[in-house]
Formats: structure tokens, C-alpha cells, sequence
């Protein structure tokens, strides 16, 4: 049998420095062709991981493989596959953004630099200041030659740790869009590291949440994500209904009054549109209707249901 | 085209890199100046210097290299880690199919390199400013001549390849304080603080016999011994020169090496 094997797959891997355990037995797999996310507060491990992949933090137990391939027995092999971009992007600030790409190029033994340095230049969106200086460039567009660095060599597997750092909402919106969409035409693998819960969330399939340097949560975003994003804020055109008549209705768990015309509310197996319309047939006129956006810690504590992992 | 292999590769981005500072450039400037100034002042420092061309050139090694070249050579090798590691190109370049021994030898060659064209420029320039004032002939004295202009040229260019040898364990220990300290400046700081430190006080303590940098002007002293006619004698001390220097540089060069190879290079 010659089943494909893992994008990446981690096998109970830890990392500790001096007394504090970093990364504690970790494991996760991600099929290829997927843009997964790897989300956690600042200080859950998240980056530990991720600098563990290239081997820039030794592994302290366990096995990572790319494709199949174990980093530890052959790690050249293993790299080959991969682009990678860990925490803010570093370049050569005396150099121009093509030449910190033709460094790194060269190291990748590419057939066509040139021809593949412009291409991506032109994806990122740097052509015109391709010639200038990094140190002239403003913070996205350092991110932005990081990912081109990364994606320099058509890897197959892309790990990006929190490549919107810095960036505008219009560019974060930009790179994640382009990377989504590379991830459709070209197969590529994506792992996508991020404290934000909205960006993983609008982007990737499958995410795994981390707190610790232990894995709290895994799965399809759709699994984990959305359930803990069904609370709503309603506005009222006009009088708002009695908070404590609405809490007892079936599929509401909670109701909060924000502001006279405002309320907060908290579903139960049911959707927004349910809402909506058994407000509507109860002659409420909803101005808005908006899910609240849960904080990471708020989130952490509905999947783990324990104070102390906020 | 036949592709390189890595180490290759990493060597050519080093200087790459290297050719687009501004250090390297200064340090070249610098020596040039510091022979200028020793060509305009060198018969009131040294009358050996003014003996002819040979011990002219060697005068004006010895007090470049005792000094400013020596500072340049640990600065730019002091350099070579701390800088990458203090601002994350590093972690750039080896999340890429290179080992770290490879990249640890691309820079160990580049720091040699920059010695190499450092000492060449100094030479140049001495020469030079040599032939305007002296001759490159035969060493004579009152009797005849002492070492003809043929037997000259061999010893010198013995001495010249000598005198990389501990030139080459100063770029091993810069090497080596570049992968133990991150921050650049500090780096800088404690290689040239090291050195004088150790040049001050090892009479003191009794370690001269077992310090390299005593052996940098060495050559440079025989070399002197020669252009005025002197009976010199390059051994034994030559081998405890060779012995101190080669060691020195291996464990340096071990140690950094093997401190580089372990380092998590997080944050």
C-alpha cells in the first residue's frame, strides 16, 4: 500500500527551556492541500512549534515528519519541500527586496531565479520597489516579501508564523486571500500560525488551538470555531423585547441588555436566521443583527471549560 | 551548469553580502591611511625601516597588523553571527536545505577571505610606497652582500604565509565570540576587549608563552632581522608559533562550531 503521506505530521513533540515546558507532547497531522491554523494566545507555544519544523529550536522528544520525512534523519530532504517564515520576517536591511529573494534563492539552488523572483515579486505586489532598499519598507511590506521568501523554490508545504503581524486590515485580508487561493490551484499546504481567531477562522480549513504547549482542540474550523460564535448582538428599531420572556425561549441560552434598544444574546442549537425570524414574527423590527466576535480568552474557556486556561 | 554545493553556495552569499558593507570597505581605507602614515613617519620610528625596501615593508606590516589590522579582522569576524542572530536573517537562511555546519564553514572561509585582502591591501600599498623611497635588492653590509635579492624573496614570502597563521586564529576567535554573544556591539566589544585584555596582563599571570596573539608580529620581526643583514632563525620558535596558532584556531573554531550547532535560535 503507498497511502499519501501527511503534509506534516508531529508525533508527541516537546520542548522545554530550563523550567518551563514549552511544548509538551504535541502531536497533530495535516493532509495536503489544506490551509490549517495553528491558534494560541501569545506565550502558548505556538512559535516553539514552528521553529522546531526547520529545526531553528532542536526538538526536545518526539519526531516531525515532512511528507514522510523524519527532519531528524534527513533533514535536507525534508526542508526541500518546505517555505517558511517565522515571527516578523528579518531581511538585509543594505540590501533591495530582490536581492535579499536572490539570496535565498541561490541557497535553494532555483533553475530560474530571475524569471521566478519576478513572478513572485508581482504576486506580493512589490515590483515597483523591488530595487529599493528593505530598510525603506513599512512593516506590511516586509511581511509581504517574507511570505515571497517562503513561497521562493514552489514548496509544498508553507509554515507561516502570524504573517499579518503588522499589516493593515486590507493587506491582512490580501495575503490571506492570496494564499487561500494558492492553496486551491496549486495543492499547496498551508500552516498558519495566529492569536487572531477571525483570521483562521474566515481561512483555513482545519485548525488546531494550543495553550500550554499542549493541544487543546483540533479539527475542521467549522467544528471548532463556529459553535462558541453564536452569541448576537441585536439592535432594535424601536422597542426591544423583555429580556427575561426571550431567555425562556427554546434555542435562546441567555439574554443581555446592552443599551435600551440593545441586547445580547446567546443561542442554543439554533442560528442567527432562526432569530431573526422569531423576532420578526413576534412584530420586533431588528435593525442589526451582528454575532459577536468572541475573545481568544473567552474562547479558551468554553473549549476547556477551566478559568486557569485563560 | 553544474550546481554548487551548499557550502559553496552559502560562501558566495557571504560575500555577496560582504561586497555590500560598509565595514569591509572602511577597514580596507583605514590601513591604507595607517601606511601612509607609516611611510610618512618611518624614519623617525624605525631605523630598520629605512635600512631598504625589504625592511621597510616589514616595519610597516608589523605596526599595521600589531594594531588597527587586528582590530579590523576581529571586528568584521565578531560580525559574522552576532549580527545575523541579533537581527533573524539567520533563521532565514537556515530554514533552507543547508546544515549548520555548512553555514558555520561559509563564514569561517569569508572571515579568512576578508584577512587575506586585508593583509593583501596592506602589502600593496607598503610596496608600493616602498619603491618610492627604497630598493628591493640584495641585502648587503660592509662586506658584500649578506642575502642575495633572490634568497630575500623566498624568505619573505615564507614569512608572508607565516604570518596568516595566527592572523587566522584571531578569525577563529572572533568567529567563536560571534556565535557565544547575540548582540553585535557586545560582540565587538568583548573580542577587542579580550585581546587587550589578555595582551595587558598575560606577562602578568604568566600565560605570554601560551597566548597566539603574541606570534602576530613575529614574522614580520624575522623579516626585520633579514632586510638589515642579521643572522635570524626562524626555528623553534616557529613551530611553537605554528603549534599555538593552528591549536588555538582548531578549538576555537570546534567550540563555536559546536556551541552554533546546539543553539535554539528562537527569539
Amino acid at each position: 500500500m503507498n497511502a499519501t503521506p501527511p503534509a506534516l505530521s508531529l508525533e508527541n513533540v516537546s520542548k522545554r527551556f530550563g523550567h518551563v515546558q514549552a511544548v509538551e507532547q504535541l502531536s497533530l497531522e495535516i493532509e495536503p492541500g489544506q490551509m490549517a491554523g495553528f491558534l494560541g494566545p501569545n506565550g502558548a507555544g505556538k512559535s516553539t512549534t514552528l521553529f522546531m519544523i526547520p529545526r531553528l529550536v532542536r526538538l526536545g522528544g518526539g519526531h516531525i515528519r515532512i511528507f514522510g520525512v523524519d527532519i531528524e534523519r534527513d533533514f535536507k530532504t525534508a526542508i526541500r519541500s518546505v517555505g517558511v517564515m517565522v515571527e516578523a520576517p528579518a531581511f538585509y536591511e543594505y540590501l533591495s527586496g530582490r536581492k535579499n529573494l536572490e539570496l535565498s534563492a541561490r541557497i535553494l539552488s532555483i533553475e530560474s531565479p530571475r524569471r521566478e523572483i519576478d513572478q513572485i515579486l508581482d504576486r506580493i505586489g512589490l515590483s515597483s520597489r523591488q530595487h529599493d532598499r528593505v530598510g525603506s519598507y513599512s512593516m506590511g511590506m516586509k511581511q509581504r516579501l517574507g511570505v515571497g521568501r517562503a513561497m521562493l523554490g514552489n514548496p509544498r508545504l508553507l509554515i507561516l508564523d502570524e504573517p499579518t503581524n503588522g499589516m493593515d486590515p486590507e493587506g491582512t485580508q490580501e495575503i490571506l486571500s492570496f494564499l487561500r487561493d494558492q492553496v486551491r490551484a496549486t495543492g499547496l499546504t498551508i500552516f498558519i500560525s495566529s492569536h487572531l481567531m477571525s483570521e483562521i477562522e474566515e481561512f483555513c480549513d482545519s485548525v488546531f488551538v494550543i495553550n500550554h504547549g499542549r493541544l487543546v482542540a483540533s479539527g475542521a474550523v467549522r467544528e471548532i470555531l463556529k459553535p462558541h460564535r453564536q452569541i448576537l448582538r441585536i439592535t432594535f428599531r424601536g422597542q426591544a423585547p423583555d429580556i427575561e420572556s426571550l431567555s425562556r425561549c427554546e434555542g435562546i441560552s441567555t439574554a443581555e441588555t446592552i443599551a435600551q434598544d440593545t441586547l445580547e444574546v446567546t443561542l442554543a442549537q439554533r442560528d442567527s436566521a432562526w432569530l431573526n425570524q422569531y423576532l420578526l414574527s413576534r412584530g420586533f423590527q431588528v435593525a442589526a443583527l451582528v454575532p459577536k466576535q468572541r475573545s481568544l480568552k473567552e474562547f479558551f474557556l468554553a473549549i476547556t471549560g477551566e478559568k486557569n486556561h485563560a | 551548469m553544474r550546481k554548487l554545493s551548499a557550502p559553496l553556495l552559502l560562501l558566495r552569499n557571504e560575500i555577496s553580502k560582504a561586497l555590500r558593507r560598509k565595514l569591509p570597505y572602511f577597514g580596507l581605507f583605514a590601513v591604507t591611511v595607517l601606511c601612509l602614515v607609516i611611510y610618512a613617519a618611518a624614519d623617525q620610528l624605525s631605523q630598520a625601516s629605512s635600512a631598504n625596501a625589504w625592511g621597510y615593508v616589514a616595519f610597516s606590516m608589523l605596526l599595521v597588523f600589531n594594531d588597527l589590522g587586528l582590530i579590523f579582522i576581529i571586528v568584521f569576524a565578531a560580525l559574522l553571527f552576532s549580527e545575523e542572530t541579533d537581527s533573524g536573517t539567520i533563521r532565514a537562511t537556515l530554514a533552507a536545505p543547508v546544515h549548520r555546519w555548512e553555514l558555520y564553514l561559509a563564514k569561517a572561509i569569508t572571515g579568512l577571505l576578508y584577512m587575506l585582502v586585508l593583509w593583501s591591501v596592506a602589502l600593496l600599498v607598503s610596496i608600493v610606497l616602498a619603491r618610492i623611497r627604497y630598493h628591493f635588492g640584495a641585502i648587503t653590509d660592509a662586506f658584500g652582500v649578506v642575502y642575495p635579492r633572490g634568497t630575500v624573496f623566498r624568505i619573505f614570502l615564507l614569512g608572508f604565509v607565516l604570518s596568516w597563521v595566527p592572523l587566522a586564529a584571531l578569525v577563529m576567535y572572533g568567529l567563536f565570540i560571534s556565535t557565544l554573544i547575540r548582540s553585535p556591539g557586545a560582540a565587538v566589544a568583548v573580542g577587542i576587549g579580550t585581546i587587550y585584555l589578555i595582551d595587558f596582563t598575560k606577562h602578568l599571570v604568566g600565560l605570554d608563552p601560551y597566548i597566539f596573539t603574541r606570534y602576530i608580529g613575529y614574522s614580520w620581526q624575522i623579516l626585520q632581522l633579514v632586510a638589515q643583514g642579521v643572522d635570524y632563525q626562524w626555528q623553534p620558535e616557529i613551530w611553537r608559533m605554528l603549534t599555538l596558532s593552528i591549536g588555538c584556531a582548531v578549538l576555537a573554531m570546534s567550540a563555536g562550531a559546536a556551541l552554533f550547532q546546539w543553539r535554539d535560535l528562537n527569539g
